[in-house]
């Protein structure tokens, strides 16, 4: 177990290099520069031409690779073109953990949501409640994120006053315990809105997992040695039906990551979501750089959990 | 299982509620306008408060006195980016915050006029080379410091330092006509001669050449000098008093004292404001996504949206509806318009980043003046403004913001008439040769104008259908391309700007500067701004007889002067102008003592004050 995990992990080096090979060469091939969008008719196009000189964005394209995966490699992913010099890592880390509890509070709901329901759903197809969710799978899928937010913003925060509609935190003055609290109250409509879709996928995945898993032998023989429903469904059916869950969750958790700008937008919670989107369209390389190649690391781990949950869900999968 | 299915319940009735109330009220929410900042910066210098304006009636409520006390939240649609620091800066939501807190030594009044701030008087020499400042006495920094002529003459040092611009400043133009610039900036010498202090508070600023508008070139923000001598330029804008809350140090009525960033700035009264006490204790700036400002306007959460995007004109009418809400509109400091691309660039001189007009190659598809004037008579701009601004914008003529005195309404009108136009291109020979229904060039060529457009702004993009339709209508033939984004836009028209890929006409905005209505930067033959690569030398002599000293200390001799470039540019038309937007304004009625300028909503802040403050 312990040497296929290295082994994975070791695997993550060359498809680090490969990717950022490509992620540098998508950043530079696009055109445009950080200094192409600053028009203003008072500066001087002399002045952006030295600005270009000096970043080193005139140099050969492998001399800037270079140093670009050389700083990187240590560590120091440079500083940002357009944040007027600000290290991408402090850009990056003041809005890296936000972006993961946002991401977390949507799994939770999506869990807490899509597995029940599923199941339920499962156990009892064609019911009147089954439909329902069927209907509210479809309709999770099908509002766009930034309608379903203002919605629960217009109905939740401004008409009832449950919730904040926008940012993170209250005030400059909340501590503590308070803090939390406030802070945990400051995600829970953007959490909703971010785990809508994936709620709306899993428990469609769910209900179907379920009912095959229902329908298979060794459910029949469980049930035929006389076992109660109740085990049936938390002893066999579960472990075997979330597979197919946790696969797709390890692609989820670089999603999640990689933060919602949709959301962050609406919600004005600031994340990696839209770092990155400001970043592309300012042509801010060192960060779309560094943040792809973040993603990219996540979403190898992520993979990477993935396969090892299934050894834990399922004891016939062993890896040595 | 039974609690199960009610937990169940529970969850799906209240979707199913959110279900309805979709229904009802999906009306309000507009998808929000982009905001376009980044392509049209202009050089607002975030001066605010002038020293003369005591006359501030405080609002219509004029039987009650100010009161102090009190707090006040702005929104803002977008977090800045973080530099807090005058020299550094390079957008409005940072304007936004520095406007409160720092200060220069002369601000403009409603007229465009300077006026004294940090300076109290200035006298210039006979040639206009020098001008010399009286400051205020007894001014203080935010932590105590006094502030003097050496705060003066260190700002413009470091702006003129041959390590600015590497370290991302971009403001050298207020130091590049001073004595000594280049020199300095060369690093050939230690001592900066452009601004010299003559006493504790007495600073004098030498230009090379007589300078028509020295006020303008004095106005820069100043910064303190006792917080960054020690500090090399290279490291300023990564410094702590130039990013962190509570270490941002300035002269004016609020201290910046606290943030959570990208979502709440906070503003607090500075006690010691040479200028008089502010009323109200503390102003913050939550970032507000712009599809939710409106509703916090309405609830009081938030009390005001000014600059730079306001309301959107979509939603004026509902915002003025609100009981609690003041709204204020005005004309923005800009313009959109379309622009034909009269020449292009040849292939090396654009790689080269060359501009030499002998060597420009001539776009024959708009090359006639009057297929210019033809085309400016056939779009509907009233209807522009009407149909996308909801008729909060106006029509424009001249290139120079309508707020100057240099801005004449005498010149060629172009209103809407495609019968007026359709005859002008028979005129000129640009008639349907083959019968395919569209017209042709004189020689009987097919005649299709390429027009492009940017993403970004959404009422320019929608602008760019309702333009083609209109050009269609008078049979000219318009490839309308995809829109492209804003960095690769920009490629296409402005740096390789070499028939390929080919446009004839462009859509852009400008956002101008308050300082001056000099023309120089964007419609000089040789400017890279002149995207039109308008090449008149008529032009030219124009604008440069605008500048030319010593008649144009005289404004009227300016004014006129201007009023003449106005004509030719109205007449050889190498951009149709399409419209100005204005500024709407909105501020919950609490807040009174309001006073804009033609270029900011913040103006005068100490003088603000709250109604309802205990």
């Amino acid at each position: 177990m312990y040497k296929y995990i290295i082994r994975r992990i070791l695997i993550f080096v060359p498809m680090l290099f490969a990717l950022s090979v490509v992620v540098f060469a998508l950043a530079k091939a696009a055109p445009g520069d950080p200094f192409t969008t600053m028009l203003d008719p008072n500066v001087d196009p002399e002045v952006y031409e030295e600005r270009r000189e000096a970043e080193g964005l005139n140099d050969p394209l492998p001399v800037q690779y270079y140093h670009w995966i050389w700083s990187t490699v240590q560590g120091d992913f440079g500083e940002s073109l357009i944040y007027n010099g600000r290290p991408v890592l402090d850009l990056i880390s003041a809005r890296f953990l936000n972006t993961i509890y946002l991401g977390l509070v949507a799994l939770f709901f999506t869990i807490i949501v899509a597995i029940p329901i599923g199941i339920y759903s499962a156990r009892n197809p064609y019911s009147w409640l089954d439909y329902f969710a069927t209907g509210f799978g479809f309709f999770g899928l099908a509002i766009p994120n930034f309608f379903f937010g203002l919605l629960a913003i217009y109905f939740f925060s401004i008409k009832m006053g449950w919730f904040p509609s926008q940012g993170t935190i209250s005030g400059t003055d909340v501590a503590g315990m308070q803090e939390f609290f406030d802070r945990l109250h400051h995600m829970i409509l953007p959490g909703i809105t971010l785990g809508l879709a994936g709620t709306a996928t899993y428990m469609r995945y769910m209900r179907s997992e379920v009912l095959d898993v229902l329908g298979s032998d060794y459910i029949r023989t469980a049930k035929a040695k006389g076992m109660t429903n109740r085990n049936v469904l938390y002893k066999h059916t579960l472990r075997n039906a979330l597979i197919p869950i946790i696969t797709l969750m390890g692609f989820e958790f670089g999603v999640l990551i990689s933060g919602a700008v949709i959301t962050e937008r609406v919600f004005n919670y600031p994340g990696l979501g839209t770092l990155f989107l400001q970043g592309v369209i300012n042509r801010d390389y060192p960060i779309v750089m560094a943040l792809a190649l973040i993603f990219g690391v996540f979403i190898l781990v992520g993979n990477l959990l993935a396969d090892i949950f299934y050894s834990v869900v399922d004891p016939r999968i062993r890896y040595d | 299982m039974n609690k199960k299915f009610w937990y169940l319940l529970i969850v799906l009735t209240l979707f199913a509620f959110l279900l309805v109330a979709c229904n009802s009220d999906s009306g309000n929410e507009e998808p929000s306008d982009e905001d376009d900042q980044t392509e049209e910066p202009s050089d607002e210098d975030s001066d605010d408060g002038g020293e003369d304006s005591g006359e501030d009636d405080g609002g219509e409520t004029a039987s009650d006195e100010p009161k102090s006390g009190g707090e006040l939240v702005g929104a803002m649609d977008t977090a800045p980016a973080g530099v807090y620091n005058p020299i550094f800066y390079s957008e409005a939501y940072e304007a936004n915050i520095l406007s409160f807190t720092h200060e220069a030594l002369v601000s403009q009044n409603g007229s465009l006029e300077f006026i004294p701030q940090l300076a109290k008087e200035w006298k210039t020499n006979e040639d206009q080379t020098a001008i010399t400042f009286q400051l205020e006495e007894g001014v203080k920094w935010h932590d105590g410091e006094e502030f003097t002529a050496e705060d003066v003459v260190f700002t413009y040092q470091t702006i003129a330092d041959p390590g600015y611009t590497e370290a991302g400043g971009i403001r050298t133009e207020y130091v590049t006509p001073l004595v000594g610039y280049e020199e300095y900036v060369a690093g050939e010498t230690d001592e900066f001669q452009g601004v010299t202090a003559d006493d504790k508070y007495t600073v004098t600023f030498h230009f090379k050449e007589p300078n028509v508008n020295p006020l303008y070139y004095s106005s820069f923000t100043i910064i303190p000098k006792h917080i960054f001598e020690d500090i090399p330029v290279s490291e300023m804008p990564s410094h702590p008093a130039t990013l962190d809350a509570g270490e941002v140090i300035g002269t004016g009525p609020f201290v910046f004292s606290d943030m959570v960033e990208r979502e709440q700035y906070v503003l607090t009264r500075n006690d010691d404001y040479w200028n008089g006490k502010p009323y109200l204790d503390k102003i913050t700036w939550k970032v507000v996504d712009q599809s939710v400002i409106t509703s916090l306007l309405e609830t009081g959460e938030i009390d005001f949206v000014a600059d730079p995007n306001g309301v959107p004109a979509a939603d004026y009418d509902m915002v003025a509806g609100y009981d609690n809400i003041e709204m204020m509109e005005q004309t923005d400091f800009g313009y959109q318009l379309m622009g034909f691309k009269l020449n292009y660039r040849t292939t090396e001189d654009a790689e080269s980043g060359t501009i030499n007009p002998d060597n420009w190659i001539e776009n024959p598809d708009v090359a006639d003046q009057q297929v210019r004037q033809a085309i400016a008579y056939a779009i509907n701009r009233p209807g522009l403004v009407q149909g996308l601004l909801h008729g909060h914008g106006s029509v424009i003529n001249a290139p120079i913001a309508q707020q100057f005195w240099a801005y004449t309404e005498d010149v060629p009108q172009y209103e809407y008439n495609p019968d007026t136009a359709a005859q002008m291109l028979d005129e000129a020979g640009y008639v349907d040769a083959d019968g395919d229904g569209w017209r042709d060039t004189p020689e009987g060529e097919e005649w299709i104008l390429d027009l492009a457009y940017p993403t970004g702004n959404k009422i320019r993009e929608r602008s760019a259908p309702i333009i083609e339709e209109n050009l269609e209508e008078i049979g000219i033939n318009v490839n309308l391309g995809q829109a492209s984004e804003f960095s690769a836009y920009i490629e296409d028209i402005m740096t390789n700007d070499d028939q390929n890929p080919e446009v004839d006409l462009y859509l852009l905005g400008w956002s101008l500067g308050s300082g001056d209505p000099d023309p120089n930067g964007l419609w000089n033959i040789e400017a890279a701004y002149n995207i039109s690569r308008w090449n008149n030398p008529k032009s030219d002599e124009l604008i440069n007889k605008g500048l030319k000293t010593p008649e144009a200390f005289e404004q009227s001799f300016r004014e006129q002067v201007y009023a003449e470039w106005q004509n030719l540019y109205a007449t050889d038309l190498p951009a149709v102008l399409l419209y100005a937007q204005n500024k709407i304004y909105a501020y919950n009625e609490r807040l009174q003592g309001v006073d804009p300028l033609p270029y900011s909503f913040i103006n005068n802040p100490h003088l603000w004050w709250v109604n309802d403050a205990q």
